[in-house]
């Protein structure tokens, strides 16, 4: 009898395939999922990229998969043997945010939907460390976990036709930093000057999937400070 | 360079996109219509990834500033140059100061300029596709000049093609997505049997159909998306990603339209109807 793979497996189109594992998501499934990944575009020519989801995996051929041999028990094997592969060292981004009034449209309204003072939702946000899932929505945007529960909250009524960019959102389970200017529901508690998204650059995005972001209280005048600095391209980003 | 006189309904530069960093949230982008964007690249000799004119429902008027070659692909708009009707799927040599125009779409909704040697926009990310966030603009713009390359071809007699095949079909082939299982018999069924009609909503970035699925598919955690999923909201909304579409979402992905069908619905617009055939992959 077959072994019963590890995930679901779908072809959704010759050259495209999508793997799902029934879970809900969480740190050994993220850090699988990135393994898995690596070993991926390793051992298989015909794969030419993966995109990332919570809980799945898109898989780009240059050829049509059913001429792949073997597939996908090959892909079962590699998935089975993946405690063989090293994962890539993870890095930790501080990321400053100005959280003052005039930054955070949204921060006196959230305090209040959620019964807590701006302090303490502030003090919330900056104290947990995120891990950042994957990259998708727009260029740039982290889907992030490690959300503290109290600060857990329904998404506003009627979506902002524009947020700005750098704006730091809460909305659900999740947070997350809007990295070009776009619509958008989520409750913004504050903005970053960080350049997080820079088309020019060969890796636009600083962050990769499995990197843990903190976020990082400044004043307003060191907001302006940073943004002037990022307007004439001198801010770069570091991790710690 | 090409001066922008006027810039149509929606006319943006496109080639065949940015593959290859979905993984950070960059749409593959590039022209709608696929096929018809080869055909004018191919008259004119051009690679396929050549950077074309992408013209929707209504062209624009575009003065030459330099001589080359033209080839025009997909919807007729009228053309005109120096105000004399010329056809579609033909090169045609252009001079310096050379008036063209074109009026609305017919046979379909969007039109390929290929110049010879291409539209020579500065390549952000390894692509002349226009995205708004990736390109400083999402269209061409008024009074603005194009640059376009300056190597023309030596044509004495234009390459010309012969279409045996209307651009406007009205089936889609489609595949099944990963959440079709999911559904009661009756919504598979309702997908490949009802006539499906665009929404007043349909952009580049996806086409909202007017019918609605019933269905209780549950959500699901925000997974890959690409050109052609078809997303299913919890009221039954149903939106046909097109070529500029997010890379991830999280609702539930009930078909996938193949790389042919894109190019079919990049034809079609507002009010046009169709039918989705399921086909296996």
């Amino acid at each position: 009898m077959e072994k019963a793979l590890p995930f679901r497996f779908f072809i959704i189109h010759p050259k495209v395939a999508v793997l799902e594992w029934d879970t809900e998501p969480n740190p050994r499934l993220l850090k699988l999922l990135i393994g898995f990944q690596k070993a991926i575009l390793k051992e298989f020519k015909e794969v030419s990229q993966i995109t990332q989801g919570y809980c799945s995996l898109m898989l780009y051929h240059n050829c049509e998969i059913h001429y792949i041999n073997d597939y996908p028990n090959s892909l079962c094997l590699l998935f089975d043997s993946l405690s063989h592969y090293s994962f890539t060292k993870q890095k930790i981004w501080q990321i400053p945010v100005c959280y003052e009034e005039s930054m955070a449209p949204d921060l006196k309204s959230l305090a209040n939907q959620l019964n807590i003072s701006t302090a303490s939702l502030v003090r919330e946000h900056t104290s947990a460390s995120y891990q950042v899932n994957f990259i998708g929505f727009l260029p740039g945007f982290l889907y992030l976990s490690g959300l503290p529960k109290v600060l857990e909250c329904r998404r506003k009524a009627r979506p902002a036709s524009r947020v700005d960019r750098g704006s730091i959102g809460i909305g659900g389970k999740q947070t997350g930093i809007y990295p070009i200017e776009s619509p958008g529901g989520w409750h913004l508690i504050g903005k970053t000057p960080y350049p997080l998204f820079e088309p020019k650059k060969k890796n636009p995005c600083f962050a990769k999937a499995g990197d843990s972001i903190q976020f990082l209280s400044i004043s307003k005048s060191d907001y302006l400070e940073l943004e002037k600095q990022r307007a004439q391209g001198t801010l770069k980003i570091k991790p710690l | 360079m090409i001066e922008v006189l006027l810039t149509g309904i929606h006319s943006s530069i496109q080639d065949l996109g940015r593959f290859g960093m979905q993984n950070t949230g960059i749409p593959i982008g590039g022209a709608m219509d696929q096929a018809a964007m080869q055909m004018a690249n191919s008259l004119l000799n051009n690679h396929k990834h050549s950077a074309v004119l992408e013209m929707s429902f209504k062209g624009p008027k575009l003065l030459f500033h330099q001589s080359t070659t033209i080839a025009l692909a997909g919807a007729d708009m009228n053309a005109k140059l120096n105000e004399k009707p010329i056809n579609n799927f033909t090169a045609i040599k252009i001079k310096e100061n050379d008036l063209l125009q074109f009026g609305n779409a017919h046979q379909g909704k969007r039109t390929y300029l290929a110049v010879a040697g291409g539209f020579k926009n500065p390549e952000i990310l390894n692509s002349r596709s226009q995205y708004l966030g990736i390109t400083p603009e999402a269209t061409i713009s008024k009074t603005k000049l194009i640059p376009i390359d300056k190597v023309d071809l030596n044509l004495k007699k234009g390459a010309r093609l012969t279409l045996t095949e209307s651009n406007e079909t009205d089936t889609i082939p489609v595949y099944k997505g990963p959440e079709f299982y999911l559904l009661p018999k009756k919504a598979q069924d309702q997908l490949t049997k009802q006539v499906f009609t665009i929404s007043n909503k349909n952009s580049r970035m996806a086409y909202v159909l007017v019918e609605k699925l019933l269905h209780e598919l549950p959500s699901i955690w925000t997974a890959p998306l690409l050109p052609g999923t078809i997303q299913c909201t919890p009221d039954g909304t149903l939106a046909i990603l097109m070529r500029d579409a997010q890379t991830t979402g999280g609702y539930p992905r009930v078909l996938q339209v193949s790389d042919e069908g894109i190019n079919r619905l990049a034809q079609k617009s507002t009010k046009d109807q169709f039918q989705f055939e399921l086909t296996s992959v």
